[in-house]
């Protein structure tokens, strides 16, 4: 009987490794372990042993059993491990083939910058402040020691819908606003968009500018290039070089131009700079008393400083974009790339 | 304003280089915006010595040449027939570039082969006409670069000016500035005028009848003068400066002008009626021809120079023809004035004449230094047309200004620049600046201002000049000590950050428009003219038509941007702008500009791709923004209306949002004529809302809800509807029923047509049910499903499916 047991488990394990699917392998199992099978058939046979060979036999029946089993179990393994192998070789997919995208949306260069930059005089503690964009000339002009007749309004090609409302020129209306509602100390921030009639390459009839104001005791033209040149290195980074230089605006005095080292050259020289290795992009100054005059603050009390800045310009040297008439051309293939 | 770097070293000893010199002008406020080397980048321009000159075998007015340059003897074929062998000659040498980006290359004429050309004055811009090749002297070395060896080399500076700086619209005024830093001092050319003729008194009169427009009026006379070109020296400074040269009287008027930045003017004497001068206001209407043939009409606010008959200059501004230097002058009469320069603005303006004498007299005119201008020009008139000057000046000058005293306190001075100067530094640029300076009192300077400075007037403006003389680049970068105050940015603020986030994270890209719009558009989107935004504001002096109203609707804006975007097959489009709008109030000078969000989609729901899906967009898509972007900002009491909408939606499927009674903006698709307007195919679906309007409608953010440890459970019910019932009844109806475990209602399908009567509309519902406390039994869900179905049947008479 053991050696019928042995002749079974030789057959099955031979059966076994021929076994290649699943089902083969059940077939098998019920073949030799179900309660038809070839074992159970064999162990019906113990009751007609002798009390002494039978455990001896049962012995052997379960190791044959456990063998068969364990065996069953790896081949099981096996075959599945193959199957599974199989399966992932069929489902390899071209994975150069695009994926599934929702429409990516963007927000305007324009918008980009004027946050980036609110951002960085707001960790200084300046607040954002807005004015109106059809503004009076009072505003616009008159109490930034602007008056009518002054050859200073010719650098502003205005739009005027009448003798006294215009189209504001520039964010520095906002400065007014702000001072005639507040008392002193201020530091405000003001975005927004202005307009000159004025179109080419390099001039929009519409453009954007942030406008820069800090009034309080004993603030110096030195403190107005401190914050200036911590803001540029904020903007453009650490290393860039910055430079002050004088200029004329009539609601600043001293006033001066801002440059930066030419971003394009580094400073050598390029078409971009015209060859000076520098760019401006910031006008600034002093409040003028004139100024203050007019918004009843005490210049001999306080002093203060103001500054503005085209948005435009900044982009088009963060984006490395060469005409200014893109931005607003409004063409999403240029857009979508922001 | 253009001044020459040997020009300016005329008036001052600096040995800068250009590109020092350059950075130095820029450093004081006289921004250099151009350097231009004269005869730069021209050394393959070199003086060479024609030895043979052949006729060319093939041409009759052709000669062939052997030219030698010094290293080499070159073939060179030539048109020009001014020349002989022997003669030194100007030869541009092959890779020379001339004036007009002209290059020199090999190159075979007419079968013989030119390695080079020779030169006339017109080729090298030294002139603007020339007759033949340019015949050197016979001392200049061959070999030498020409400009080298016509000593013209030179730099030309192009300096931006800003409008406060009268006095540095001359070669002396920038001078000075440069004196003024590098504490040098200027040298003022000699004055003295050589008086050869008879006095002036007997020959010229000059009366003032408008002394607040014309304070001052000087003259000097010069006789027989000989009118030629100018010589070299002299035209090409002028050419540098961008004038045209004319003749020596006119172009020593130009010239003094450049140097001094006092305009003059010179009358053909024998011309002036009466021998005398009138300064004058003109008749009202009265006619006028000015110098360059054009007849212009005078108002009574505009001076003129007349004589004893008629006007003969727009002072300040223009000469007349009638008395104007030509062929003939002998006899001049040489104008320095001082005009107020508001009304030369004013009179330049009106009638749209601008010239480098109205220029300087609008921005201010020197009143004391103008004699120099008048005695500079005399001599130079004399010495160069062979005049001579009468005896003495004219000078009517009623009432002579002083010049201005200003108090600058040392205190003030640093306070303002964060510099710590000391009182001598101080004295010391005043002094630089040729201003006269007295301390009357420690630490107070009385500061006696000449009056070329017309844009010094207050303590704040010698700052200026300290500081700005000083060098900015002096000055510390220091951060200010604020006292400790700072406004977080408003809800405002924030919020419209958060929408142009969100509306970028729904794939949508943002625009900037001009505000400006087309009269026509609100025609084409069909609001009618009684619309109050039919009447946006006008602006006077638009770019263009199509630019000149005050937008009053986002729409028009974002549908021309889809139009150039289809144009440039751009076709699945999903864009916003967020910016405001202009709206007139009856009665107020300045308009309402509500901050608008606005957007406009159409084409694919999906990108393109060959997995993505293929539907188009539609109604839904834009609610879903919208109802997105008013949950996100917690706007309360939020509801649709599809009454009252404006024209240019599709009366079916557009609806206005509100919230409560309060309208908040509309959404929906287009009115398929606004489409046709605009030659749009698909479909456009637009969203606007009014972003204050928001703003004033948000509930307070509530406490944070908790959501159930226990597992919800879900009933559908299908049911069938009066299709004209809205599905928003439904929900109502569901949500009507008082329990606190129905946790939500959902509409998860819709089915018209098919098997499904054309008057109804099948619909499913998923309702959620759950408790905070446990997990909701079977028998408990069943009653309260069948608590919502009975809602239902009772109050909308629906029949389930």
């Amino acid at each position: 009987m053991k050696e019928q047991l042995e002749a079974l488990l030789q057959e099955a394990l031979a059966e076994l490794s021929q076994a290649s699917t699943e089902e083969g392998l059940q077939e098998l199992r019920v073949k030799y372990l179900g309660k038809k099978g070839a074992i159970t058939g064999v162990m019906k046979g113990l009751g007609a042993l002798s009390p002494e060979e039978r455990p001896l036999v049962g012995q052997v029946v379960n190791t044959v059993k456990a063998k068969l089993e364990e065996t069953l179990d790896a081949r099981g393994a096996e075959i599945r491990a193959a199957v599974k192998a199989q399966r992932l070789a069929a489902e390899k997919i071209d994975v150069t083939l695009p994926g599934r995208k929702s429409p990516l949306g963007s927000k305007h260069p324009i918008t980009l910058v004027t946050e980036e930059i609110c951002s960085i005089f707001a960790a200084l503690g300046f607040a954002v402040a807005e004015g109106p964009e059809i503004e009076l000339d009072f505003y616009n002009f008159e109490a930034l020691n602007l008056p009518k007749d002054h050859p200073a309004r010719d650098m502003q090609d205005t739009f005027y819908f009448g003798e006294s409302v215009l189209l504001r020129t520039h964010t520095s209306p906002v400065q007014i606003r702000t001072m005639l509602k507040q008392p002193p100390p201020v530091r405000i921030i003001a975005p927004g968009t202005v307009y000159r009639c004025d179109s080419d390459a390099t001039h929009s009839p519409m453009f954007h500018q942030i406008e820069g104001l800090m009034v309080d005791k004993g603030i110096t033209f030195a403190d107005l290039k401190g914050i200036l040149t911590l803001f540029i290195s904020q903007l453009f980074g650490k290393d860039i070089g910055v430079r002050l230089r004088p200029s004329f605006f009539p609601f600043t005095e001293p006033s001066a131009e801002v440059d930066i080292a030419c971003v394009i050259c580094r400073g050598k020289g390029c078409r971009v700079c015209k060859e000076t290795g520098w760019l401006e992009i910031l006008g600034s100054g002093m409040v003028d008393p004139e100024v203050y005059r007019h918004v009843g603050y005490d210049s001999e009390q306080y002093t203060g400083f103001a500054f503005g800045m085209g948005i435009e310009r900044i982009a088009m040297l963060k984006y490395g974009i060469a005409d200014m008439r893109l931005l607003f051309e409004n063409d999403l293939r240029f857009l979508k790339q922001f | 304003m253009i001044v020459t770097y040997n020009w300016l070293k005329e008036f001052v000893d600096c040995d800068l280089p250009p590109a020092e010199l350059s950075h130095l002008l820029t450093m004081l406020g006289l921004e250099v915006e151009r350097m231009e080397e004269v005869g730069g980048g021209m050394d393959d321009v070199v003086v060479a010595q024609v030895l043979e000159k052949n006729q060319h075998p093939n041409a009759d007015k052709l000669s062939l040449c052997k030219v030698d340059n010094g290293k080499e003897i070159l073939d060179v074929v030539c048109g020009a027939q001014n020349f002989k062998a022997g003669d030194k000659v100007a030869l541009a040498q092959i890779g020379a570039t001339l004036p007009g980006d002209f290059k020199i290359k090999r190159s075979k004429i007419r079968g013989e082969e030119s390695c080079g050309m020779l030169c006339s004055e017109k080729e090298l811009a030294l002139s603007t006409e020339s007759s033949g090749i340019m015949i050197l002297p016979e001392t200049f070395q061959v070999g030498t670069p020409l400009f080298d060896a016509l000593g013209t080399k030179d730099v030309i500076f192009e300096i931006g000016l800003t409008p406060n700086r009268a006095d540095c619209l001359s070669v002396v005024g920038i001078a000075r500035e440069v004196a003024a830093k590098l504490g040098k001092k200027v040298h003022y050319p000699g004055l003295d005028v050589n008086e050869a003729g008879a006095p002036i008194e007997g020959i010229a009169s000059v009366e003032i009848l408008a002394p607040e427009l014309c304070p001052r009026y000087t003259a000097r006379h010069i006789t027989g003068c000989t009118l030629a070109d100018s010589p070299a020296w002299l035209a090409n400074r002028l050419m540098a400066a961008g004038i045209r040269a004319i003749n020596n009287i006119v172009d020593v008027t130009n010239y003094v002008l450049l140097e001094y930045g006092h305009p003059l003017h010179a009358f053909d004497f024998k011309l002036l009626s009466g021998g005398k001068i009138v300064v004058a206001a003109a008749g009202e209407g009265e006619k006028f021809g000015t110098l360059d043939g054009q007849e212009r009409e005078l108002t009574a606010t505009d001076l003129t120079i007349r004589d004893g008959a008629k006007a003969v200059a727009l002072a300040g501004i223009m000469g007349g023809g009638n008395s104007e230097i030509g062929e003939g002058t002998t006899e001049v009469l040489l104008e320095s004035a001082y005009f107020n320069p508001s009304a030369i603005r004013k009179t330049s303006k009106r009638l749209g004449i601008h010239t480098e004498s109205s220029h300087r007299f609008e921005r201010g005119a020197d009143i004391a230094g103008l004699t120099r201008a008048l005695d500079r020009a005399a001599q130079l008139i004399a010495e160069l047309s062979g005049g001579k000057v009468a005896k003495g000046v004219i000078d009517v000058y009623p009432a002579p200004v002083e010049p201005r005293v200003i108090n600058a306190r040392l205190g003030r001075i640093n306070a303002v620049s964060g510099l710590e100067l000391s009182a001598d530094e101080v004295e010391d640029i005043f002094r630089r600046l040729e201003f006269e300076v007295t301390a009357t009192e420690p630490g107070v300077f009385q500061v006696k201002v000449p009056l070329f400075r017309v844009d010094l007037e207050r303590e704040i403006d010698l700052v200026e000049e300290v500081v700005r003389v000083n060098g900015f680049e002096k000055v510390p970068a220091t951060l200010p000590q604020a006292s400790v105050f700072s406004d977080l940015p408003s809800d405002a603020q924030r919020l419209a950050a958060k929408v142009k986030d969100l509306l970028v994270a729904h794939g949508l890209n943002e625009v900037i428009n001009y505000s400006f719009v087309a009269p026509s558009s609100c025609e084409k989107i069909l609001l009618p003219g009684e619309d109050l935004r039919s009447n946006g504001m006008v602006l006077l002096n638009p770019i263009s038509d199509e630019l000149s109203v005050m937008r009053t609707t986002m729409l028009p804006g974002l549908l021309d941007t889809v139009v150039k975007n289809i144009s440039f097959r751009t076709l699945n489009l999903r864009i916003f702008e967020m910016r405001r709008i202009y709206l007139p109030v009856e009665g107020e000078e300045l308009p309402q500009e509500p901050l608008y969000v606005s957007a406009l989609l159409t084409g694919r729901r999906d990108p393109e791709g060959w997995n993505q899906g293929k539907d188009e967009i539609d109604f839904f898509d834009v609610k879903g923004i919208a109802e997105n972007l008013l949950a996100e900002l917690n706007v309360g009491g939020v509801n649709f209306s599809a009454d009252d909408l404006d024209p240019y939606y599709h009366p079916g499927k557009a609806c206005r949002i509100l919230s409560g009674k309060k309208v908040l903006g509309s959404l929906g698709e287009l009115h398929p004529t606004v489409q046709e307007n605009y030659g749009i195919a698909t479909p456009l679906y637009y969203l606007e809302l009014n972003f204050e309007a928001l703003l004033a409608c948000r509930k307070k953010q509530g406490a944070a809800q908790v959501p159930s440890r226990f597992p919800s459970t879900f009933r559908d019910i299908a049911m069938l509807l009066p299709r004209e019932l809205p599905v928003a009844d439904v929900v109502s109806c569901v949500n009507g029923v008082k329990a606190p475990e129905l946790e939500g209602v959902e509409i998860f399908d819709l089915y018209m047509g098919g098997n499904i009567a054309s008057h109804e509309k099948s619909v499913a519902i998923r309702v959620r049910y759950g408790s905070k406390e446990r997990t909701l039994t079977d028998d408990e869900v069943t009653r309260l499903h069948q608590r919502v179905i009975d809602a239902l049947q009772k109050k909308l008479n629906v029949s389930f499916r």
